[in-house]
């Protein structure tokens, strides 16, 4: 029996300049079902969510809501057909009470205007306990935890009475446990006959929660499935169109001496205090890639701050070469042979305004091959360097070496930061999740220069949360959980579900490392 | 002592007005750097009123005073609100622009004014001496200004309007973080709009009861002399909160009274100290708190940033 | 071809050059209308007298002497703006250069009229203290994350008081202005290098001019070609970039408002130490000579060389007001000209991004339409 449709987006096409970000897209959300919507980065999830709520119009295709068409132009249309949706990055005023942040936009009001908070608590603590969502009406948003945030924006839906609830990569800033609850949330919301779609990477939980499944590539539509005749390896084929590639080709590590030795190191967190890194100790030997693995958030920012000299250490030593340099300033550690790709390539990477050719000098323009005795930049010199890194390593350019960094795309960015950082010749290359959001060739190309960078006898410390990129790069892994290393694994005789186990902190191992 | 109390009362006023201005721009998340600029605009219309009305009766002349001054400083704000909110533009910059502007432009007038009256005179002065007897009442040798009463009504209405009101939750929201605000359906440039025009009102006032404070007369040229920016310095020392702004109006006006009485202080002219001091002690004042606060400021989180729907 | 016209038009010298000429019709143009609405019939003139300023006499010695007015004037300006162009490199908005103005003018005054200094120590005083007082804004927001904005413009009341205090012992016992310099301390004025002579004897017209030239090139040159404009250029780009790439960013930041806070108050000395002006002891208000600094320096598109025009331009205006008909309108009118030239000059940005953004369009037009071409041929595989 076919179920009414919730929401229909039926052939949805969504060009921008240069690309076409959804070519006729087809995505029927039936009445009280988890929808997942899987891609990967860049497959054109967000581009279709910002039509249905009215961010962008779409070009071509038409949205039916209860089997008729409806026309939203802009977030309030969307509203008032009953949407909402719980942002990747919340849309929280912090220093707002949950309560003032629920009504916001919809108070509850006398015809004057006044406020009348009364009602609004009324409605929400009986929302609360309907769906168990436990949420402080007068907390202020700043004192609670992130899934605590995470469940104010739901009940902005439910107060709202939306209908249809779109979750955006919801998970990824949650501890285990606060996923485990916002999937049994999900499950009564849909049971209380909501609609649901929630919109991931990730196929376990896709696995775990969601009746059907979307899939998009490259901005097409490759198909729906139930969940229930489907596989793992199935949806992943289809997000990424060919069988998962397990095994980067690379010849067996050869490690030498200690490069990088850390011992006992414990650093604060800015954000959340739960996040520091505790008491982590480990080597990072010649010749051989570490890979730190985890859930975004589990102190590997931290760790890299605290081993790159961004952030203070508040106790253990590192060492870098035998050298202790626990509290050296960050361009000593630069001298010393450290490297850091960073996480962030757009706040730490890169000035975006400079020139290409000045960003590639940016952890170089001090030595006297750039700069005179008198203080003077050598602009032949810093050209001529520029040329010969962006021919090397293949970074294109609308101008070359006097292109602005803003203008040129992400992969080319990041190719200039790995090819700034490896022709520095390191002896210990930190990079940080270096293949974020970029496509299958930049992502091919990067990772071979990382397991060039270790042949040539250099440490190499990583930082990812892809598993596959873990499971293919790494020589060794570590994972890090609640700012612990929990576990060292051997890549060729661990399984991803193992390690699922010990980055969702169910299972701890020797510390060897 | 009475002249103390007195001068520290209207400084008090003006200040707190200006400030209230200030707080509902910032607020809205939008810095308003001219202050001062609204503050002589507010002035000149006040000004012209009694001018132009002079034989009003006294409720009139109040409230003719007050609107007119409000309007104009209204009128004036937009300059800030087209420029930061429209066109993304510097809001330093503007605010510097429309400080130097509300001077220059007020000297215009009232030259062009007084030499169109008479062509010898070229000064830049507005005289008020029996109209502005339509704003004050002694009580014993207290001189009671309406305007007092004024400003507090409207400290009592704008604390009621941030934090009891649809709008001051709304308000507030786009200056914490506008992009929230925008996907529950509010309008951003709507609030910024309003709030900046708030402040041009408030300031527009807090510029008449600056001019009509202790003196009958107003040379134009000299603007409000710092006021604008020491309301400022009032706003931030009272943590963008009515209640708090209050308190700091009364003891930053209570220092400039000083500056202007503390010789009538015997304790005080035997200390001979400089009458600059005491015009200095508010921002000093400030200065150092705000080096001990600045870590963890309450200062609305968006205010200077440019809101551009697009950019997501 | 039509490719050369495209990036003439993107060339960031080309859209600033033309964005500060709008901004000065524009300016000029309001500063019009107020005159004809003040009195039409002398508009057209009053509007020339102020452009034309010295050239208003028709003698050239004449003009010559009052040109020398507009540049001894002009010389404070540019270092003002210097100062606020070279911190807002660093992405620091320097608000403080009236007080450090102020500061300087203080300092120089009271080492020329109270301790009967030479003017290369007087220069040097003022320059130091215009130093300090940045580096406090640059301090305190390096480390005490206090805005720059706020702390300049609290510094900016502090100074005016200060100096008021300070040079009240210097003052004239009769009138609230500081003594004249050229008969209390000769050997505090200026030398003028023979430069007065060019000038018909325009005694104000002192080493200052070439001197502030000078300085604007160094700037120039600083920021343009050396290590230091680098790392300063990258801090006001990107503070965390900075950090991460090991400069000292926090020393950086403080370096700068003190280099900038030199400039304002070296400016002040150069205009003081001529003896043009004296101090008044009694004014209530920041001088505007370092905001006028913020609109040379946006309207010289943020580049030192453009400021030695947007300065000399900007000056020349407001010496302008001077000569228009007293009878019918007032000096301040060159004062509303320029705000208005600085109110707008908040525009540029948006002016050039609206610029771009066309330029954008009709490249993507053309991109566009080759597409298309290229599409035809290839969706038939």
């Amino acid at each position: 029996m076919e179920q009414p449709y919730a929401i229909e987006m039926l052939h949805i096409t969504k060009r921008f300049p240069g690309i076409i970000a959804n070519d006729d897209i087809t995505l029927q959300l039936r009445k009280g079902e988890i929808h997942a919507l899987l891609g990967e980065n860049g497959a054109g999830k967000s581009t279709l969510m910002s039509v249905l709520f009215g961010l962008y119009q779409a070009e071509e295709g038409i949205i039916k809501k209860d089997g008729k068409e409806v026309q939203i132009k802009d977030p309030n249309d969307a509203n008032d057909l009953g949407i909402g949706m719980v942002h990747q990055h919340f849309k929280l005023v912090e220093c707002f009470s949950v309560l003032d942040n629920i009504i916001l936009g919809v108070e509850p009001t006398t015809k004057g205007g006044v406020l009348q908070k009364a009602e609004a608590r009324k409605k929400i603590i009986a929302l609360s306990d309907k769906y168990g969502l436990k949420v402080d009406p007068d907390a202020l948003v700043e004192d609670i935890t992130v899934g605590m945030q995470q469940r104010t924006e739901i009940m902005k839906m439910l107060y709202r009475d939306n209908e249809i609830l779109i979750f955006d990569e919801p998970t990824a800033v949650l501890t285990p446990q606060e996923i485990e609850e916002l999937m049994q949330i999900m499950r009564n919301l849909a049971a209380e006959g909501k609609s649901i779609l929630f919109i991931s990477h990730k196929l376990n939980e896709i696995m775990e929660v969601a009746d059907r499944c979307t899939v998009l590539r490259k901005g097409k539509y490759i198909g729906t499935i139930d969940i229930a005749n489907t596989t793992r390896e199935e949806l992943s084929r289809m997000m990424v169109g060919r069988d998962v590639e397990f095994v980067v080709q690379k010849d067996e590590a050869k490690p030498g001496d200690v490069i990088l030795d850390v011992q006992g190191l414990t650093v604060a967190s800015k954000a959340h205090s739960n996040n520091a890194v505790k008491n982590v100790s480990f080597q990072v030997h010649a010749g051989e890639i570490v890979c730190i693995a985890g859930i975004d958030g589990n102190g590997q920012t931290e760790l890299v701050y605290g081993l790159t000299g961004l952030e203070p250490v508040s106790s253990g030593t590192v060492k870098l070469e035998g050298q202790d340099i626990t509290h050296a300033p960050i361009r000593k550690r630069s001298t010393m042979g450290m490297s850091h790709i960073p996480e962030d390539r757009h706040k730490h990477g890169l000035v975006l305004d400079y020139s290409l050719e000045y960003n590639m000098v940016l952890q170089r323009y001090f030595e006297p091959e750039f700069v005179s005795k008198a203080g003077f930049l050598k602009q032949g010199a810093i050209r001529s360097y520029a040329e010969r890194l962006i021919d090397e390593y293949d970074v294109r350019s609308g101008q070359g070496p006097i292109t602005i960094a803003r203008s040129m795309s992400g992969g080319n960015q990041q190719k200039a930061i790995i090819a700034r950082e490896i022709d520095k010749d390191p002896e210990l290359l930190i990079a940080v999740q270096p293949t974020r959001g970029l496509d299958v060739g930049a992502i091919e190309y990067i990772h071979k220069q990382i397991v060039a960078t270790r042949d040539a006898g250099k440490g190499v410390l990583l930082v990812s949360l892809e598993l596959d990129e873990v499971m293919s790069l790494s020589d060794r892994i570590l994972v890090m959980y609640e700012g612990e290393i929990v576990g060292e694994l051997n890549p060729k005789t661990t399984t991803v579900e193992e390690m699922g186990l010990y980055m969702a902190g169910a299972k701890r191992g020797a510390t060897s490392a | 002592m009475i002249l103390l109390l007195q001068y520290t009362l209207i400084f008090a006023s003006v200040l707190m007005l200006v400030a209230l201005g200030g707080c509902f721009s910032e607020h809205s998340g939008i810095v308003n750097i001219g202050l001062e600029g609204i503050m002589v605009m507010g002035a000149l219309g006040g000004a012209l009123v009694m001018k132009f009305l002079p034989n009003l009766s006294a409720p009139l002349m109040i409230l003719l005073v007050v609107i007119c001054s409000m309007a104009l400083g209204t009128v004036y704000s937009l300059l800030l609100a087209v420029a930061a909110i429209n066109f993304q533009a510097d809001q330093t910059l503007v605010g510097t622009a429309m400080n130097l502007l509300g001077t220059a432009a007020a000297t215009v007038f009232v030259k062009a004014m007084n030499t169109a009256e008479s062509v010898d005179n070229v000064s830049s002065i507005i005289q008020y001496v029996n109209q502005k007897k339509a704003l004050v009442v002694y009580i014993g040798k207290f001189e009671f200004n309406w305007f007092m009463l004024i400003a507090l009504v409207l400290l009592i209405l704008s604390y009621f309007i941030l934090y009891k009101t649809q709008f001051g939750l709304r308000l507030m929201a786009c200056g914490e973080h506008p992009q929230a605000a925008d996907s529950v359906g509010i309008n951003v440039y709507k609030m910024r709009y309003a709030g900046v025009l708030i402040s041009g009102m408030l300031g527009g006032l807090g510029g008449i009861v600056y001019i009509t404070a202790g003196v009958s007369e107003w040379k134009f040229e000299n603007g409000v002399a710092g006021f604008g920016f020491l309301a400022l310095a009032v706003m931030i020392f009272g943590q963008w909160k009515p209640h708090n702004i209050a308190l700091a109006a009364l003891l930053f006006g209570m220092l400039r009274a000083l500056s202007n009485v503390y010789t009538a202080f015997d304790f005080l002219a035997a200390l001979n100290l400089p009458g600059n001091l005491y015009n200095m002690l508010p921002y000093i004042i400030c200065l150092v708190v705000l080096a001990f606060t600045s870590k963890n400021s309450r200062a609305p989180k968006a205010e200077g940033i440019p809101y551009d729907k697009g950019q997501r | 071809m039509k490719k050369e016209k495209t990036s003439l038009l993107r060339n960031a010298g080309v859209q600033s050059l033309l964005a500060s000429l709008l901004c000065i019709l524009i300016g000029l143009i309001v500063g019009y209308i107020v005159l004809l609405i003040i009195e039409p019939s002398g508009a057209n003139k009053a509007i020339t007298t102020i452009i034309k300023n010295f050239l208003t006499y028709s003698r050239t010695d004449t003009q010559l002497k009052y040109l020398g007015n507009t540049l001894a004037k002009t010389a404070p300006l540019l270092l003002c703006s210097l100062s606020v162009l070279f911190a807002y490199k660093a992405g620091l908005f320097n608000i403080g250069a009236a007080g450090q103005y102020v500061i300087g003018a203080g300092a120089s005054l009271y080492f020329a009229l109270a301790l009967n200094m030479p003017w290369y120590v007087c220069l040097i005083a003022a320059i130091i203290a215009g130093a300090v007082l940045g580096a406090i804004s640059g301090l305190l927001y390096a480390y005490r994350n206090v805005n720059v904005v706020i702390s300049c413009i609290m510094l900016n009341w502090i100074s005016l008081y200060s100096v008021n205090t300070l040079l009240t012992s210097v003052k004239d016992s009769t009138s609230p202005y500081t003594l004249p310099l050229a008969s209390t301390n000769p050997s505090a004025v200026l030398p003028t290098l023979g430069l007065d002579k060019l000038f018909n004897g325009n005694e104000y017209v002192t080493i200052a001019v070439p001197l502030a030239i000078i300085i604007a090139i160094i700037i120039w040159v600083v920021l343009e070609k050396t290590k230091m404009g680098y790392e300063l250029k990258a801090t006001g780009y990107n503070k965390n970039a900075a950090k991460y790439c090991g400069m000292q960013e926090k020393k950086n930041l403080v370096m700068t408002m003190a280099i900038a806070g030199a400039l304002a108050s070296m400016g002040a000395a150069l205009y003081f130490l001529t003896g043009f002006e004296q101090w008044s002891c009694s004014q209530a208000s920041v001088p505007d000579m370092g905001f006028n600094g913020i609109a040379a320096a946006f309207l010289g598109g943020l580049s030192p060389l453009g400021s030695i025009l947007s300065s000399f331009f900007i000056q020349h205006i407001s010496s302008g007001g001077a000569y228009v008909d007293k009878t019918m309108y007032c000096a301040q009118i060159s004062d509303l000209i320029s705000s208005i030239i600085i109110y707008v000059c908040g525009f540029v940005l948006f002016f050039k991004y609206a610029m771009n953004k066309w330029l954008d369009r009709s490249a993507e037009k053309k991109a566009e339409k080759e597409a298309s071409k290229d599409e035809k041929g290839g969706a038939e595989q």
